[in-house]
């Protein structure tokens, strides 16, 4: 902390490139702000894919790339956008860049791409992006929103790959495909269908939400 | 800040081509990339059916080299017809999806010949392809047949959306393994296919030559697969009669390019 | 008969909710009270009713491969070849909003009563993964207008169905003492995994 601190002051004449304020940007999602577990945002795509953990780790990436590049162009286009068909606008570069990033998994990574389907495209209603497009990228510098982005889509991220690691581990027994539990001498490892159903998802990010906000002493009020 | 009207629509037009244009040249461009990943996969799929897809090193080459193709119609003649490019109809290129959405005496058929290694005269398997419902959407597959035109040699499955742990399992090599020397003409001669039986601890004494374990939880999948089997063996018959008089000995040229 | 049974299988058996959790976001922020959630299912209805068919048409005549040679005449070119379904996603997308605006501004003109209750969910609708997931599940299954059209009404009712009642589970769970951390998200998350078991039991069902 104390160190930090001292940064700031040296650099105090331009801000450091990773500044305090800046640190907060990537870490506050990750754990205290979660846009997931505490702001309850995204969560559509989150669970559809995350029968195993390479479509995930797909995802993860895809949703990264388009929170980046949408963040960093709303936020070169700010003083641009008319208000009025604001909305609209970052619908238009959000599925822009969704539309992309289908075209080049299509090309490059079709068997993830056939796996996926529609929840790619899913990616433009995901609340997270068009939500910090709103609340930031719309009033703040463009480093500062890429940042903010970067953070908020690692925020989704490892919660995303946690809740495939447990599917997949306990739904088939496997991490990216390979046969974990063979592998170390016990083939009759029971395997639990519920863990790649639908059901399997909500009850493991119900889970995880409790250990995280019994861990960060969040509560939310009904 | 309020904005004129002629700014907003000047600044959505603006935006539109730009968006628009950019979106264009990416799939333009990607086209090419995107349609052979569609062919790998199926070249993938198809040979599975009769190879242990892990071990091959470059599947692109032992497709060339040892698969060749043809298409036939409902009574079993080959077609040569030609593709909306204006090039001559691959059976590779042909929508499976597509066809089956026709009658079934219009529709084309896809026939694979599968060439014994280093000998492109001899043929080891002939592959069909197949196509039905599943519980929730779409199934398609490809069977090997030995060129006795009985013994099945391999068999592989897919599907769009079959229930994940329950029905999706008919991707799973060990299920697709039951059907390795199985028969599908009974002893009178006539079509019997391969059927899964219903759940998977059926007695011994009823797997048989027609007969294999199911799918417990994915009955409905597994009907799928039996009928499709059936319905598609049925519409390949003279063609698969044909050959096992032996009547088409004449091997075409392997498709050297691409 | 077909149409019947695609529609029992939208509603029950592919929910929504619990078969590809779309929607997630408004189901778990506006179940609180039945009241508003019977609001925004009835909009979400509305708006799946109306955009599913539209996207069809959109789809059918202006997107897939060679739609456009469907209806311009040869003599303008040659559209046969035109593929501009790399569009799909934005176009999609821009219907919603479009239509939502649309049902919007005819509700308000009709009957203002109806209005006053569903008009703040329609603006929060465009951005529901379950109306854009409607639209291309309907492009990738290749529906009729017809099965489009009862598709997008009864994945709609489906919606419905499932924000009510956890709502209602909702509205009781006040009166139970979760754990602090559960609370809120958390436990409902638990219930709609209870309540994703329960309408597996539908699973296999075939009319």
């Amino acid at each position: 902390m104390a160190e930090t601190l001292e940064k700031e002051i040296t650099k105090k004449k331009s801000e450091a490139l990773l500044s305090k304020r800046r640190k907060k940007f990537v870490l506050d999602p990750l754990n205290d702000d979660n846009p997931i577990t505490i702001q309850v945002l995204g969560i559509c795509s989150a669970l559809a894919v995350t029968t195993q953990l390479k479509p995930t780790l797909v995802m993860a990436m895809s949703v990264t790339f388009v929170m980046i590049f949408s963040s960093l162009f709303t936020s070169l286009l700010r003083n641009l956008i008319p208000t009025r068909v604001r909305i609209i606008v970052q619908l238009a570069i959000i599925a822009s860049f969704v539309i992309l990033v289908n075209e080049v998994l299509h090309a490059y990574a079709y068997d993830v791409y056939k796996q996926l389907s529609v929840f790619v495209g899913l990616i433009i209603t995901n609340c997270i992006v068009m939500g910090r497009l709103e609340a930031f990228a719309m009033g703040n510098k463009p480093y500062d929103s890429v940042l903010d982005a970067f953070g908020s889509a690692m925020g989704y991220s490892w919660i995303i790959i946690a809740v495939a690691f447990f599917r997949e581990l306990l739904g088939s027994g496997k991490l990216f495909g390979f046969e974990i539990f063979s592998a170390i001498g016990w083939s009759s490892f029971p395997t639990n269908g519920l863990m790649v159903s639908p059901v399997g998802a909500f009850i493991i990010l119900g889970l995880i939400i409790w250990v995280q906000r019994s861990k960060s002493g969040y509560v939310e009020q009904h | 800040m309020q904005r004129s009207n002629t700014y907003v629509i000047l600044f959505s037009l603006v935006l539109t081509i730009i968006l628009g244009g950019l979106l264009s040249l990416a799939s333009v461009g990607l086209r090419p990339a995107q349609k052979k990943a569609e062919e790998f996969a199926k070249k993938r799929q198809i040979l599975s059916a009769v190879l242990d897809i892990e071990q091959v090193p470059d599947i692109v080459t032992e497709y060339n080299s040892r698969i060749s193709s043809y298409i036939v119609n409902a009574n079993g003649e080959t077609v040569e017809q030609e593709s909306p490019a204006g090039e001559l109809l691959k059976a590779e290129d042909l929508d499976i999806e597509k066809e089956f959405k026709k009658d079934p005496a219009d529709r084309l058929y896809p026939v694979y010949r599968f060439h014994t290694e280093g000998n492109p005269e001899d043929i080891e398997a002939y592959i069909l392809a197949m196509y039905g419902k599943g519980l929730w959407n779409d199934i398609w597959g490809y069977i090997a047949l030995a060129t006795d035109m009985n013994t099945v040699v391999g068999i592989v499955f897919d599907h769009k959306g079959e229930t994940a742990g329950l029905g999706s399992r008919i991707t799973d090599k060990a299920i697709q393994e039951r059907y390795k020397g199985k028969k599908i003409f009974d002893d009178s001669g006539e079509i019997a296919s391969v059927s899964m039986l219903k759940g998977e601890n059926n007695k011994p004494a009823s797997i048989d030559d027609h007969n294999i374990n199911g799918l417990s939880g994915a009955t409905i999948t597994a009907k799928g697969v039996n009928y499709m089997m059936i319905d598609y063996l049925n519409y390949y018959l003279p063609l698969i009669e044909s050959l096992k008089k032996g009547e088409v000995v004449a091997v075409s040229m392997l498709n050297t390019k691409n | 008969m077909e149409l019947i049974s695609l529609g029992v299988k939208s509603i029950f058996i592919e929910n929504m909710v619990f078969a590809y959790f779309l929607g997630m976001c408004s189901y778990l922020a506006v179940s609180k009270k039945v009241s508003t959630a019977f609001g925004l299912g009835l909009a979400v209805i509305f708006v799946l009713a109306f955009t599913v068919p539209v996207n069809w048409i959109l789809n059918e005549y202006v997107l897939t491969e060679g739609a456009l040679a469907k209806w311009i005449p040869a003599s303008l070119g040659d559209f046969s070849t035109v593929n501009l379904s790399f569009l799909q996603f934005i176009m999609f997308i821009a219907t919603i909003a479009a239509m939502v605006q649309l049902v919007e501004m005819f509700i308000e003109k009709f009957s203002p009563a109806l209005y006053g209750s569903l008009g703040i969910f329609l603006p929060l609708i465009a951005v529901n993964c379950a109306i854009l997931g409607s639209s291309l599940f309907m492009a990738q299954r290749s529906y009729t207008i017809a099965e489009a059209t009862v598709f997008g009404f009864s994945s709609g009712i489906g919606f419905f169905l499932a924000i009510i009642a956890i709502a209602a589970i909702r509205e009781k769970m006040k009166y139970s003492q979760v754990p602090d951390g559960l609370k809120g998200l958390g436990i409902t998350m638990l219930l709609t995994g209870l309540m994703g078991i329960a309408f597996m039991s539908f699973l296999g069902i075939s009319i």
